[in-house]
């Protein structure tokens, strides 16, 4: 396991995006969503190996913050299942990311999460 | 049909501070802003309106979520807009206001306005560069670069649909509009520029279901490749996510440099693009990473060698 953050380096209301390991490929969205913890890969299922979602950093929301969005065209996605409801990637989802929380708050993340994870585009 | 190019685009996005930012950052001066947006203007007075999604003003949005509203595109004088309303108002609604600028539908839905141009003409230097063999183009003791060197967009240069029907666009494009195709990549779509405007391009249509119909990118003309590389350099630093490039493209030769944005679609600094004639006969080549693309480079953060072996 590697770790990815802290407990609180999330606030409620906020998505963060963490680097899994220094030069890892693709960062990890971590939000709270219904009080629990959630976690995807930050590659949108567009184009093959994804692509980086946010607009800016931590910037996955929508602009009405009521769903994950890509920023390269517009795709949503519903937070609680990852499922993409509008734009290109329609009918496609985000990829979960399993994560444990210590006794100490630090959060954790599988090893392969941080590997290549497929093709670069 | 004299067009001489896109003078704006226009959008009606969600997060609407959060765009103002982005286009601040990204170099674009904010022109009459207020709680509703604005104009953020390059150099040369071309660029982008913003306003909130639901704003009155704004024309009616496509069906699907494009936050792209209208595409306003220049002339010289009134009697090309004449020109142009007497063309296509033989099979569709064309609305005269009250600036004497027309507003109409192209076959597909989108919005388009024209206007005699506010482009503004621009007298700057390019990109000055030393080679041997070639008369040195910076004098001596001019440098070439240097830590605070302007680096902001020049004009509004191209955008790019999404579009469900190719047929259809592009015999409006050419044939009621009098836009050139310069190139073809298959299987994605054809590059044109307006008979005014001696660009590679303006436009740029990408085949797609009807779904996606919308924008996915628009660009604006830097000075030069290293303008496009210092104006990405800084975005990136800003914490701004580079999406493709810098790179240099193979149809158009333009360097290139993509970002994320908040406008539903790529925003791309670009530089250096190619000029054609009539006299410029059509390449095809098929779309892929090979034919889009020369070279391809990825922003790193700012290392030297030096410091000896690890752990030294």
């Amino acid at each position: 396991m590697l770790r990815l953050c802290h407990i609180d380096d999330v606030p409620k209301g906020a998505t963060r995006g963490f680097l899994p390991a220094p030069g890892a490929p693709r960062r990890v969205i971590v939000l709270w969503h219904d009080g629990q913890l959630l976690a995807y890969a930050d590659a949108c299922p567009h184009y093959r190996g994804g692509t980086p979602m946010a607009w800016r950093t931590d910037a996955y929301l929508s602009g009405d913050g009521r769903h994950l969005e890509c920023h390269a065209h517009g795709a949503l996605f519903d937070i609680a299942s990852g499922d993409c409801i509008a734009g290109p990637c329609l009918g496609r989802r985000l990829t979960k990311v399993a994560l444990h929380v210590d006794e100490d708050g630090t959060i954790l993340v599988p090893d392969h999460v941080a590997g290549r994870g497929g093709s670069e585009r | 049909m004299q067009i001489s190019g896109l003078d704006y685009l226009v959008f009606g996005v969600d997060d609407l501070v959060g765009a103002q930012r982005y286009l601040e950052d990204f170099g674009l001066a904010p022109v009459d802003q207020d709680e509703t947006g604005g104009l953020y203007e390059a150099l040369d007075g071309t660029g982008i309106i913003l306003r909130k999604r639901d704003d009155p003003r704004l024309p009616e949005a496509l069906s699907t979520r494009s936050m792209l509203r209208q595409q306003v595109l220049g002339v010289r004088d009134a009697s090309a807009i004449d020109a142009i309303e007497a063309e296509l108002a033989k099979d569709r609604r064309v609305t005269r206001l009250a600036d004497g600028s027309i507003e109409f539908r192209d076959p597909l839905g989108f919005n388009l306005k024209v206007q005699i141009t506010r482009r503004r003409p621009l007298d700057l230097p390019a990109e000055k560069i030393n080679a041997p063999g070639a008369p040195a183009q910076r004098a001596a003791n001019e440098i070439g670069v240097w830590e605070d060197m302007p680096a902001r967009p020049r004009s509004l240069s191209h955008v790019v649909l999404f579009v469900p029907d190719m047929d259809k666009i592009v015999a409006f494009y050419t044939g009621r509009l009098g836009f050139r195709i310069t190139d073809v990549l298959t299987g994605a779509g054809p590059f044109l520029r307006p008979a005014a405007n001696d660009d590679h391009h303006t436009h740029f249509f990408i085949r797609t279901p009807e779904y996606m119909q919308g924008c996915e990118h628009l660009a604006f003309h830097m000075g030069g490749p290293t303008e496009l590389m210092v104006a990405g350099s800084r975005f990136t630093r800003k914490g701004y996510q580079s999406f493709w490039g810098p790179g240099r493209h193979k149809f158009g030769s333009n360097w290139f440099w993509y970002f994320n944005s908040p406008l539903g679609c790529h925003v791309e600094y670009d530089a250096d693009m190619d000029k054609h004639d009539d006299s410029w006969v059509a390449r095809e080549a098929p779309s892929g990473p090979e034919a889009s693309q020369i070279f391809l480079l990825q922003w790193r953060e700012k290392w030297a060698p030096g410091g000896g072996p690890e752990g030294k």
